[in-house]
């Protein structure tokens, strides 16, 4: 098959959102039936671009509309985008059959519409090879997530979604400000190109245009001066989109940060830019890891827990290396599994027994062994207990910060997990020792779609070197700019 | 030489900031989130702009190279029309917030805390 088709994992979400309308006349079952066809399909064909690129190990160019960049803009599906994208499409799916059960609030069409634009913004901030068509699938995707938070209609949503949007609209107009600077002193908006002339251009515009567009993309990828929202909206949004958040809205703003900011390496001022990357990754683990322990919502508790992790990603990703990078996917990778899991479990629990609060965990063991099964694994993964997939890839960043000789982040890494370890061996000890409770009924589907994310977990923390060679591939694409830049058909025009 | 539309266009960008950290009511927060916007699309199409040329459209005696650059002009186009959007969707919040909790004020609308 020719690998064009790839552009219908852009086509095939926002058509069939526009087709939601027309839908919605067969009743409210069948838009959420929909939606769980919808991202099956967008799951079979983000499995045929992963396996198409790992089998081939080139990267898939999506030339739109026959116009060779930079004139025109590419889709650039590398070994990180296709594992990505197919991370995005299946955790989608799953959320979409959880949806069918936890979300019953109305206008439920709308939710679909949403759901499917927020698939689309995070499959295109990935698979984008051009700096303002990221920015505009970055909007598709903040407006659509600004929309999904405020979908619960009570004051705390329409709080969190206002938070949100502020923060949203400063970090897109910093984005854009440091598009304007790069545009200006280069002259395209191909991000093969700029890799290309990054070095001849001028320290100090390089050195604030990539910052300015690192504060931008760190609202999305919630580091710590601009997360503020993060844990409001995480609570607030329906359970499923906080999955979604969790698992790749986030992933798609670090990864988008991490792309420019390995691209512009040959900048001379580009070891500042790291340094306050840095900074950020740092503050953020720990603000985030001390709130978490002060949490009396679990749904709460686990979102500062996610902002931590993600907060160890954007470490390895400022380390400038490449075992740090490779070490970063693979901690992007093992977190979506488990957060997915989390958020899928302790939002199973809040639609069944009636809220995330901490008191409603208590006997969970014996009122619902299996959901309380996946919160186990999922905490005890988090925490980093060797046989669990989260072990290996913290491991790897310790190993990473090591090399570069940062032995203050290794003793970071190592302390934020002592720390996730007492706030999720607390809710480990109200869900199994605390208690008693009568056996409620748990839905089939939704506990397969558990077990399945738990085999996972453990079948990585078992048999990590397949799950690891995947993500030094991707990795590696990352990093290795020279060959992404070869990779692109440039034509020859300009410099 | 750095044109005055680069001083106007930061000039904007600090206003609307200087609104967004400092006034209490949302409105205000917004307007200047507007204002914040404005400012980055001037200066995105200032970046573009060549001192006697006119606008990138294909019309009667005007040459491709007696144009100004038209990139810009579509970036901000776009940015625009995305600045619209957030608008409406924060607009639409606001209306919300005030039906839940009675009030503008953002230091009475903090009920999520911790």
């Amino acid at each position: 098959m020719n690998g064009q088709y790839a552009s219908l994992l852009i086509a095939l979400p926002l058509i069939s959102a526009f087709f939601v309308p027309l839908i919605k006349g067969l009743g409210k079952k069948t838009v959420k039936y929909y939606l769980v066809v919808i991202t099956a399909l967008q799951t079979v064909i983000a499995a045929w671009v992963f396996q198409q690129v790992y089998t081939t190990g080139q990267p898939i160019i999506v030339v739109a509309g026959g116009w060779k960049p930079p004139v025109g803009i590419n889709l650039y599906l590398g070994h990180f985008a296709a594992l990505f994208v197919l991370i995005v499409a299946a955790v989608s799916f799953m959320m979409a059959v959880f949806s069918v059960r936890a979300v019953e609030i109305e206008p439920i069409d709308k939710y679909a519409m949403l759901f499917l634009l927020l698939m689309l913004g995070a499959t295109g901030m990935i698979a984008t090879g051009d700096l303002f068509n990221l920015f505009v699938f970055m909007e598709i995707t903040a407006i659509s997530a600004y929309a999904l938070t405020a979908y619960n209609k009570t004051g705390e949503a329409a709080e969190a979604s206002m938070k949100y949007i502020v923060l949203g609209g400063i970090g897109s107009s910093f984005f854009l400000i440091g598009v304007a600077l790069i545009y200006g002193s280069l002259g395209t908006l191909n991000m093969a190109q700029i890799a290309q002339l990054a070095g001849g251009m001028d320290a100090t515009v390089a050195q604030v245009g990539l910052a300015l567009i690192i504060f931008g993309l760190a609202v999305e990828a919630e580091l710590f001066p601009l997360n503020a929202w993060a844990p409001d909206a995480y609570q607030a949004a329906p359970h499923p989109i906080t999955a979604m958040f969790s698992a790749f809205v986030v992933k798609a703003g670090l990864y988008a940060m991490a792309r420019l900011l390995y691209l512009m390496q040959a900048v001379e001022s580009w070891g500042s830019v790291l340094k306050l990357l840095v900074v950020m990754a740092t503050l953020t683990v720990i603000v985030a890891e001390l709130a978490a322990l002060r949490q009396k919502n679990v749904k709460r508790m686990i979102a500062y827990s996610s902002i931590g992790q993600i907060g160890l990603m954007a470490l390895a990703f400022a380390l400038g290396t490449q075992s740090g990078v490779d070490a970063g996917v693979f901690h992007m990778v093992n977190h979506a599994i488990v957060k997915a899991l989390l958020f899928l479990a302790v939002g199973y629990v809040a639609i069944t027994l009636g809220g995330t609060e901490m008191e409603r965990f208590q006997g969970l063991g014996k009122r619902m062994p299996l959901t309380a099964f996946a919160i186990t694994v999922g905490a005890v993964a988090t925490v980093g207990i060797p046989l669990f997939n989260v072990f290996w890839s913290k491991l790897r960043i310790i190993i990473a910060t090591l090399d570069v000789g940062y032995t203050w982040a290794a003793v970071l890494v190592l302390s934020a997990s002592v720390v996730e370890a007492v706030y999720y061996f607390r809710l480990l000890h109200t869900i199994w020792f605390t208690g008693e409770g009568e056996k409620v009924s748990e839905s089939m589907v939704i506990g397969l779609v558990m077990l399945f994310l738990a085999a996972l977990v453990v079948v990585i923390g078992v048999y990590p070197d397949y799950a690891w060679s995947i993500a030094q591939k991707a990795g590696e694409d990352i990093f290795n700019v020279a060959q992404y830049v070869k990779n692109v058909p440039l034509m020859g025009v300009g410099a | 030489m750095i044109s005055v539309y680069y001083f106007g266009a930061i000039s904007l960008i600090l206003i609307g900031l200087y609104a967004i950290l400092v006034k209490k009511n949302l409105l205000k927060i917004l307007i200047g989130l507007s204002i914040m916007e404005t400012g980055v699309n001037l200066l995105l199409v200032s970046v573009g702009y060549v001192a006697g040329k006119s606008a990138p459209i294909l019309s009667e005696g005007i040459r491709p190279s007696q144009a100004v650059d038209p990139i810009p002009q579509a970036l901000v186009l776009t940015a625009i029309v995305i600045g619209v959007a957030t608008t409406a969707m924060a607009l639409s919040v606001a209306i919300i917030l005030h039906e839940k909790y009675g009030t503008l004020n953002i230091e009475e609308i903090r009920r999520l805390r911790g």
